[in-house]
């Protein structure tokens, strides 16, 4: 599953990330937070999507991220 | 507990009526103490155990540090030292301010998440509500095309900087009412150089009444909130599920 970038903003600006909770190969759980976007004056956390393993980060801390970018991948367990 | 985090007990009131925000005054605070008090807060909020509510304080001294804050920021770090003013690291968004005694800081804890999920027009409705309370208070301040905050001739009055948990708004806006402005000058507000700093104090040339400013401030966003937020969000056509992650 890919995770990214909900819309923000009507005209949404670009965010900046600033805080991933966990990193590469990581299990991961349904809720939690999993990164912290940052925008002019708001940051924005966003929770884990499905319980699963975060395979891969495609955007780093400091990068900038645009509405509906891949930020990441999350391998979901299966039930 | 909420008792007690406030040395100001004179000032602390929670008033639970019926309206579509309830207001929390916790008097003078210090930082770390209020940011706990929100995090209880926005946490029951997520879990819709507690109601929108808006937390309004008074700061002990502190520079903060908002998560886009360049250490640069700081012109003389002696002046905070010497002050003995500490300087923090905060959640929130924007970058470097000052909270003190006399600066009314409203820390809204709001679920967006019912209502319009856009976080420049929650943004923008801060804006317009500090503008509003502040002309009531005879001070003409309001936006500014391009630029975050509350500004008056050129001069800036109020401060934004808020973070988003699963919709649910927490930190603010902070307000110059009659706090002491000079540590803003030891610093570059808002990572904004050669901005100045201005207070209802000193456009008006006299103190403001704190417990009006409060007053003010907690009607008039109570009023905008209802008007802005009150209807639910499948009344004004926005899908809950438009926001997805994945």
């Amino acid at each position: 599953m890919q995770l990214r970038l909900p819309d923000l903003s009507e005209g949404a600006e670009d965010a900046v990330i600033t805080l991933w909770h966990a990193g590469e190969t990581d299990r991961v759980i349904k809720g939690k937070d999993l990164v912290e976007v940052t925008t002019d004056k708001a940051t924005f956390d966003i929770p884990v999507p499905c319980d699963g393993i975060l395979v891969k980060i495609f955007k780093k801390k400091g990068e900038k991220v645009k509405t509906g970018e891949d930020m990441a991948e999350i391998q979901e367990d299966r039930s | 507990m909420l008792w007690a985090i406030s040395r100001n007990t004179a000032a602390l009131r929670m008033f639970f009526r019926k309206d579509t925000v309830k207001i929390c005054d916790l008097g003078i605070v210090g930082y770390e103490d209020a940011l706990h008090f929100q995090d209880r807060l926005l946490r029951r909020r997520i879990e819709k155990k507690a109601p929108d509510t808006l937390i309004m304080v008074e700061h002990d001294p502190v520079v903060t540090l908002g998560r886009l804050a360049e250490r640069n920021s700081i012109i003389d770090g002696d002046y905070f030292e010497r002050t003995g003013i500490p300087v923090v690291p905060s959640g929130r968004g924007g970058k470097i301010t000052y909270h003190s005694p006399g600066q009314l800081v409203l820390y809204p804890i709001v679920d967006l998440g019912e209502k319009k999920r856009d976080i420049a027009f929650y943004i923008d409705f801060l804006e317009k509500t500090v503008s509003r309370g502040l002309n009531r208070l005879g001070v003409p301040a309001g936006r500014v095309r391009e630029k975050r905050g509350v500004w008056i001739r050129g001069k800036k009055i109020a401060f934004i900087g808020i973070a988003v948990k699963r919709w649910v708004t927490f930190h603010g806006v902070a307000v110059n009412i009659n706090n002491d402005i000079t540590p803003f000058s030891y610093m570059h507000p808002c990572g904004e150089r050669d901005i100045r700093v201005t207070s209802a104090k000193e456009w008006a040339g006299r103190e403001i009444d704190m417990n009006t400013a409060r007053k003010v401030f907690a009607g008039q966003f109570e009023k905008d909130f209802r008007d802005e937020y009150a209807e639910p969000a499948s009344k004004r056509g926005i899908d809950d599920n438009a926001v997805k992650i994945a």
